[in-house]
C-alpha cells in the first residue's frame, strides 16, 4: 500500500515538474522554431530577434507587474489604457517642460495614480475591482483620445523629439530595465511576506482574512506594483516610438491575460501563481505570432493565423493546467 | 545532444548579436541589398513592403489588388502587406521586419507616425514612399533631401479640403436649401479637412471664420462640428453627426427627421447609410472610391455625387519606388523628393461613374503598364509630374 | 425575490429606477428644447436597441452569475449573423421571408456556436475566462476568413430586413418571446432549478447529483442563441455587419452590458430578474436616445466617461445600500 502511495507521489511529483517546466520548454521550442524558420527563409536572425524583443518587452514588464493583481485572484483590464494614458501625460509634460525627469515623473505619477485609484475605489466602496477597472479603461481611453486628438491636430498623434529618448533605444538599456524590474518583482514575490500573503489571499481569502491579513492593504500594494510596471512600460513605449496615438498600447490589456496564462499561471491566482509566467508567456505568445505571420501570408491569412494561435494557446493552457484540475468545473 | 547544444549555442550567439547590434542599414547587410546595386541591373525581383492601417475597406482592397494582381504580373516586383497597423510601434516593427527580410522599399498607407516610419526606413536603408495622405509640411521639409525618401503622391490635405468644397458647392449650385452633414471619423485629419471644405462649399462660416486653417483648427479643437457655431448662407445645415456607435442611427434619423434635401458625407456613407437614405428618399453624396457598392448606390439608389479615388491612383508611387531602387531616382531641381497631390475624380451620375470605373478595371487600369513605362527609367521630375496630372481617367 | 414584500412595494421598487431615469432624461431634453425620441422611426430603433441591450445583458448574466466570464459574446453574434445572412441570401436572394429565415438561422447557428464553446470548456476543464479568450480569437478568425475582413452589406440589405427594423412591433414581440422563454427555462424547469442550485453553491449542488457539465453546456448554448438574435438585430439596425474585427475587437459589446446587468440585478430584488433586465435595458435605451439628442454637446468620449461614472456610482450605491440607508434614516428612528 505504501509502495503504491509512494509511486503515486512520485508520479505526481513528475507531473508537477513537467507542468512547471512546460512553459519554459514551450518558450525554448518556439524560439528554436522561430530561428529555424528565419534561417530557412534567409532573413537576418539577429535583427529579427531584436525586433521580437522590442515587441515583447513592454508586454512582459506590464504583465509581470500585473501578476501581483492576478495572484490575488483579481483582474485588471485597464492596464493597456493606463499605459496609453501614462505615455500621453509623459509626452504632454515633456513638451511643456523639455525635461526628461519631469516626463518620467509624470509617467510614474499617472500610472501609479491610476492604479491606486482603481484599488482604493474598490477597497473604500466595497465594489468588485474588476468593475472599477472596466470603468477606468473607458475613462482613461476617452481622456487620452481627447488629449491626443486635440493636441495632435493634423498629425493625428502627439510626440516628443526622437533625440530625447534616442539614448535609451538600445537593447542593453531595455534588457537591464527588464532584468531589474523582474528581479525586484521576483524578490517581492518569492522572498517577502508580500508575495506569500498575496498567494495566500488568492488561494483562500476567507482563511487569510481570519489569520489577520488585510486584503485591502495587499490589494493596494499589488496595484502599486502593477502601476510601476505600467509606468516602465509606458516609458519604454515612448523610447521605441516617441509618439502616442489613440491606438498606442491598444493590444496590451488583453495580451496581459494571454501572457500570464500562457506562462502557466492559473488565472484564479493563489499559491500556484508564478512570477516568471508573464515573461515566459509574453515572449512565447509574441514568438508564436511571429512564426505564424512569417509562415502564413495573405489577406485571409490574418484570420487563419489568429485561429492557429488561439488553438495553440488553448492547448498550452490545457497542458499547463493539468495539475490543478478539480472534480468541479473551474470558474 | 551535442548537436542540440551546438544549435542552442549558435542561437544564443544570434541573440547576443541582436542584443549588441545596432540598426545597420540594409546596404551593409547580408541580405543582398538594394540600394547598392540597381535591381534592373541585377535582374532581381524588387521586394516592396506595404504598411496598411486598413486591411478590409474596399478602397484598400482595390489598391491591394492593383499592386498584387496587375503590377506584380507586369513588373519584376513583389508586394507584401502588413497586418492591420494600429499604432506607431506596429509600424516601426513592420518596417524593421521588412528590413530583416531583405526588402528594398516601403510604401506607406498607414499614418500613425509618418516621421518614425521614415526615420526607421532611412536607418535600415529602405526606400520609402507615401501612397495615402501626405506628410505634414515640417516633416516633408525635414526629410525631403534624404536619398531614401522617394516621395509622396496622393491627395494632400488641400486636396481633401477641395474635395469637400466641391461637394458642398455642387449642392449649393444645384439650389438645395437644406442639407445634413456626416463628419465620418472626425478628428481624423482627412475628414476634418473634407468637412471644413464642405462648410465652405455651402457658403457657411464656422465660429465666425471662413479661412481654411482657422476652420480646420476650430474643428480639431471642438473634436467635431458644433452646429451652433455654423452660420449658413443660402444653404441651411439642419443636422450634423459623426462617428459610428450606439447612437449613430438615432442621430441619422434625427437628421432625416429635419427633412434635408441632401445628405452630405465626408466618408463611409454608402457603407453605413445607403439603405436608410434610399428608403427616406434623400439624395446623398460621399467621398470614397469607385467601388461596386458605390456603383450600385449611384445606379439604383440615391447617391448622386461621389468624389472618389481609383485603384491604380497609387501607380505613380510604384514607379517612383522602381526608379529609386534602379538608381534613377526622380528628384526635383533641388534634389528633393517627389511631392505631388492627386485630386479626386467626381461622378455625378451612373454614366460618369461607369466611365471612371471602366477606365480603371483590373486588366486595364488608368495607370497601366504603358503609362507606367513612361514614368519608369530616366524621367525628369516635370515629366513625372505631367504624367501624374495627365492620367486621371 | 423577497416573498414577504408587499405587491405595492414590489411595483414601486421595480419601477423606481426606470421611471426616475425616464423623468430625469425627459426633463433634461425638454429643458434644452430637445426630444428624447424624435419621431416614429426613432421609436422603432429605440425598441430595437432595448431588445439588443436586454438580450446581451441576459446572455452575459447567465454565465457571469455562475462565475463564468465569457469574452466571446460579441464574436458569437457576428459569426452567427455572417453565416446566417450568407445562407439566407443564397436561398432567398433577399426576397420575402429573408428576415424570418435569417433570424431562425441566427438562433440555430448562435446556439450551435455556444454549444461548441461550452463543449470546449467542459472538455478542457480550464477556467471559462481562458476558454473564452481562445474561443473569441478563433471565432473572430473564422469571421475574418469568411468575409475577408470586409463589411457584409448586400446580404442584409433587403425589403424584408427593412420591414423588420421599420416596425417596433417585431422587436417588441421578440422581447416578449425571449422574456417568456427565459422565465420559463430558468424558473420553471429542472434545468433552471439545477442552474440556481449550482449558482448558489457549486459543491453542494454537484454532491447532490446535479449534472454540472450538462447544465453548463446548456447555459452556453442558450447564451449562443441569445447572441445569435443580437447579431440579427444588430444587422437589421446597422444594415451591415463588420467582418473585420480581430485581436479581441469584438469584445466591446460585453462591456456595454455591465451597467444594465447590475441595474437588472438590483431591480430583480423586487420582481423577476429577467424583467429586471428588460427594465434596465429600457433605462439604457433612454440614456442612449438622450445621448443621441445631445450628440452636439456630448461627444463619444464624454459618453464613455458618463457611462463609466454611472457604472461606478451605481455599484457604490449597490454595495453600500444598507450603510446609506442607515445614514439617511432620521436620527430619531435610529435612536
Amino acid at each position: 500500500m505504501d509502495e503504491k502511495k509512494k509511486e503515486l507521489q512520485e508520479k505526481n511529483r513528475k507531473q508537477q515538474l513537467l507542468v512547471t517546466l512546460l512553459p519554459f520548454a514551450a518558450l525554448i521550442l518556439l524560439f528554436v522554431i522561430l530561428c529555424i524558420v528565419i534561417q530557412t527563409k534567409g532573413y537576418r536572425l539577429p535583427m529579427y530577434l531584436k525586433i521580437i524583443f522590442n515587441e515583447g518587452v513592454v508586454l512582459a514588464i506590464v504583465a509581470t507587474g500585473a501578476t501581483f493583481i492576478y495572484t490575488l485572484g483579481s483582474f485588471d483590464i485597464s492596464l493597456g489604457a493606463s499605459t496609453l494614458f501614462a505615455a500621453t501625460m509623459g509626452v504632454m509634460t515633456y513638451n511643456a517642460t523639455n525635461s526628461m525627469p519631469a516626463m518620467l515623473g509624470a509617467i510614474f505619477l499617472t500610472a501609479v495614480g491610476c492604479s491606486l485609484l482603481s484599488s482604493v475605489l474598490a477597497s473604500v466602496f466595497h465594489i468588485p475591482v474588476f468593475v472599477t477597472t472596466v470603468a477606468m479603461m473607458s475613462v482613461l481611453s476617452a481622456v487620452s483620445a481627447q488629449i491626443i486628438t486635440v493636441n495632435g491636430g493634423a498629425l493625428g498623434g502627439i510626440s516628443i523629439p526622437s533625440a530625447a529618448v534616442a539614448p535609451y533605444d538600445n537593447m542593453a538599456f531595455k534588457i537591464t530595465v527588464l532584468v531589474l524590474f523582474f528581479a525586484l518583482c521576483l524578490f517581492l514575490f518569492n522572498f517577502t511576506k508580500i508575495g506569500r500573503r498575496q498567494k495566500f489571499l488568492g488561494g483562500n481569502p476567507v482563511c487569510a482574512k481570519l489569520t489577520g491579513i488585510d486584503m485591502n492593504k495587499y490589494a493596494i500594494i499589488a496595484f502599486l506594483i502593477a502601476g510601476t510596471g505600467v509606468a516602465i512600460g509606458a516609458f519604454l513605449t515612448l523610447v521605441y516610438t516617441p509618439s502616442v496615438t489613440t491606438g498606442t498600447a491598444g493590444s496590451i490589456g488583453m495580451n496581459i491575460l494571454v501572457a500570464i496564462v500562457f506562462g502557466g499561471m492559473p488565472i484564479s491566482g493563489g499559491p500556484r501563481s508564478r512570477i516568471y509566467a508573464a515573461v515566459t508567456g509574453g515572449f512565447s505568445y509574441i514568438i508564436l505570432n511571429n512564426i505564424l505571420k512569417i509562415l502564413i501570408d495573405s489577406n485571409a491569412g490574418y484570420g487563419i493565423s489568429q485561429i492557429i494561435s488561439a488553438v495553440f494557446f488553448l492547448a498550452v493552457v490545457y497542458v499547463t493546467s493539468m495539475n490543478y484540475r478539480s472534480a468541479y468545473l473551474p470558474r | 545532444m551535442k548537436k542540440f547544444l551546438k544549435m542552442m549555442m549558435s542561437l544564443s550567439l544570434a541573440f547576443a548579436l541582436a542584443a549588441c547590434g545596432s540598426s545597420t542599414p540594409a546596404t551593409s547587410g547580408d541580405s543582398g541589398s538594394t540600394a547598392a546595386q540597381p535591381a534592373a541591373v541585377s535582374g532581381k525581383t524588387v521586394k516592396i513592403g506595404v504598411l496598411v492601417a486598413d486591411v478590409s475597406g474596399e478602397e484598400a482592397l482595390g489598391f491591394r489588388s492593383y499592386f498584387e494582381n496587375y503590377i506584380a504580373n507586369n513588373y519584376n516586383a513583389e508586394f507584401t502587406y502588413t497586418e492591420q497597423l494600429t499604432d506607431a510601434a506596429g509600424e516601426k516593427a513592420a518596417i524593421e521586419k521588412f528590413a530583416a527580410q531583405g526588402y528594398d522599399a516601403i510604401i506607406s498607407m498607414s499614418d500613425s507616425d509618418r516621421a518614425t516610419q521614415l526615420q526607421t526606413s532611412i536607418d535600415n536603408g529602405l526606400y520609402y514612399a507615401v501612397a495615402s495622405g501626405m506628410l505634414a509640411d515640417e516633416q516633408f521639409e525635414q526629410y525631403k533631401s534624404n536619398e531614401y525618401f522617394v516621395g509622396q503622391v496622393g491627395p494632400s490635405m488641400d486636396a481633401e479640403y477641395e474635395a469637400g468644397y466641391e461637394m458642398g458647392k455642387y449642392f449649393a449650385d444645384k439650389g438645395v436649401k437644406k442639407v445634413a452633414l456626416y463628419g465620418a471619423f472626425i478628428p481624423n485629419p482627412m475628414h476634418v479637412y473634407r468637412a471644413a471644405g464642405v462648410l465652405a462649399g455651402i457658403g457657411a462660416t464656422y465660429g465666425g471664420a471662413s479661412e481654411k486653417d482657422a476652420v480646420v483648427g476650430q474643428i480639431f479643437g471642438d473634436q467635431g462640428i458644433d452646429i451652433k457655431k455654423v452660420e449658413t448662407g443660402d444653404v441651411e445645415l439642419v443636422g450634423y453627426f459623426q462617428g459610428f456607435g450606439d447612437t449613430t442611427f438615432d442621430e441619422l434619423f434625427a437628421c432625416i427627421g429635419a427633412q434635408p434635401e441632401a445628405f452630405l458625407s465626408v466618408g463611409m456613407a454608402t457603407t453605413f447609410f445607403t439603405q436608410n437614405l434610399n428608403d427616406a428618399g434623400i439624395e446623398f453624396s460621399d467621398i470614397d472610391s469607385f467601388t461596386e457598392a458605390n456603383g450600385e448606390a449611384m445606379k439604383n439608389g440615391k447617391l448622386v455625387y461621389l468624389a472618389g479615388k481609383y485603384s491604380s491612383s497609387i501607380g505613380p508611387v510604384f514607379a517612383a519606388i522602381m526608379n529609386a531602387v534602379n538608381g534613377t531616382p526622380v528628384r526635383d531641381a533641388d534634389g528633393n523628393a517627389i511631392s505631388l497631390s492627386q485630386d479626386y475624380l467626381v461622378a455625378t451620375d451612373a454614366a460618369s461613374f461607369e466611365k471612371y470605373a471602366t477606365a480603371d478595371k483590373g486588366d486595364t487600369p488608368i495607370f497601366s503598364k504603358d503609362v507606367l513605362d513612361t514614368m519608369i527609367g530616366a524621367v525628369s521630375y516635370d515629366d513625372f509630374a505631367t504624367a501624374v496630372a495627365a492620367n486621371r481617367g | 425575490m423577497n416573498q414577504t414584500m408587499t405587491t405595492n412595494r414590489k411595483i414601486r421598487g421595480a419601477l423606481s429606477i426606470p421611471v426616475l431615469t425616464g423623468i430625469i432624461l425627459t426633463v433634461l431634453c425638454a429643458v434644452n428644447g430637445k426630444a428624447m425620441i424624435a419621431n416614429k422611426t426613432g421609436f422603432n430603433f429605440f425598441v430595437l436597441y432595448t431588445a439588443i441591450v436586454m438580450l446581451t445583458t441576459m446572455a452575459l448574466s447567465i454565465n457571469l452569475n455562475s462565475g463564468r466570464f465569457d469574452f466571446s459574446l460579441g464574436s458569437i453574434a457576428v459569426l452567427a449573423s455572417v453565416l446566417s445572412c450568407r445562407i439566407t441570401f443564397a436561398l432567398l436572394h433577399g426576397g420575402t421571408g429573408s428576415a424570418v429565415l435569417m433570424l431562425v438561422l441566427n438562433i440555430v447557428i448562435g446556439a450551435a456556436i455556444g454549444l461548441a464553446s461550452g463543449m470546449i470548456y467542459v472538455t478542457l476543464r480550464i477556467p471559462p475566462i481562458i476558454t473564452s479568450l481562445g474561443v473569441t480569437l478563433v471565432l473572430e478568425g473564422i469571421t475574418f476568413t469568411i468575409t475577408e475582413g470586409k463589411y457584409v452589406m448586400n446580404e442584409v440589405r433587403n425589403a424584408s430586413m427593412s420591414a423588420f427594423a421599420g416596425n417596433w412591433i417585431w422587436s417588441a414581440l421578440l422581447i416578449a418571446a425571449v422574456l417568456a422563454f427565459m422565465i420559463w427555462i430558468f424558473d420553471h424547469t429542472e434545468f433552471g432549478y439545477n442552474y440556481a442550485a449550482l449558482k448558489s453553491n457549486q459543491k453542494v449542488a454537484v454532491n447532490t447529483g446535479i449534472d454540472e457539465v450538462k447544465n453548463a453546456v446548456i447555459c452556453y448554448a442558450i447564451c449562443g442563441g441569445l447572441m445569435g438574435i443580437v447579431g440579427f438585430l444588430q444587422a437589421a439596425r446597422s444594415t451591415s455587419i463588420n467582418g473585420g474585427a480581430l485581436n479581441f475587437g469584438s469584445i466591446a459589446i460585453m462591456f456595454t452590458a455591465f451597467l444594465p446587468m447590475f441595474i437588472g440585478c438590483y431591480i430583480g430584488k423586487y420582481c423577476n430578474e429577467k424583467i429586471g433586465f428588460l427594465l434596465a435595458a429600457l433605462c439604457m435605451s433612454m440614456l442612449n436616445s438622450t445621448f443621441a439628442a445631445f450628440s452636439n454637446e456630448i461627444s463619444a468620449f464624454m459618453q464613455s466617461i458618463i457611462n463609466a461614472v454611472l457604472l461606478v456610482v451605481f455599484l457604490i450605491y449597490l454595495s453600500n445600500e444598507d450603510l446609506l440607508k442607515r445614514l439617511l434614516r432620521p436620527s430619531a428612528e435610529r435612536g
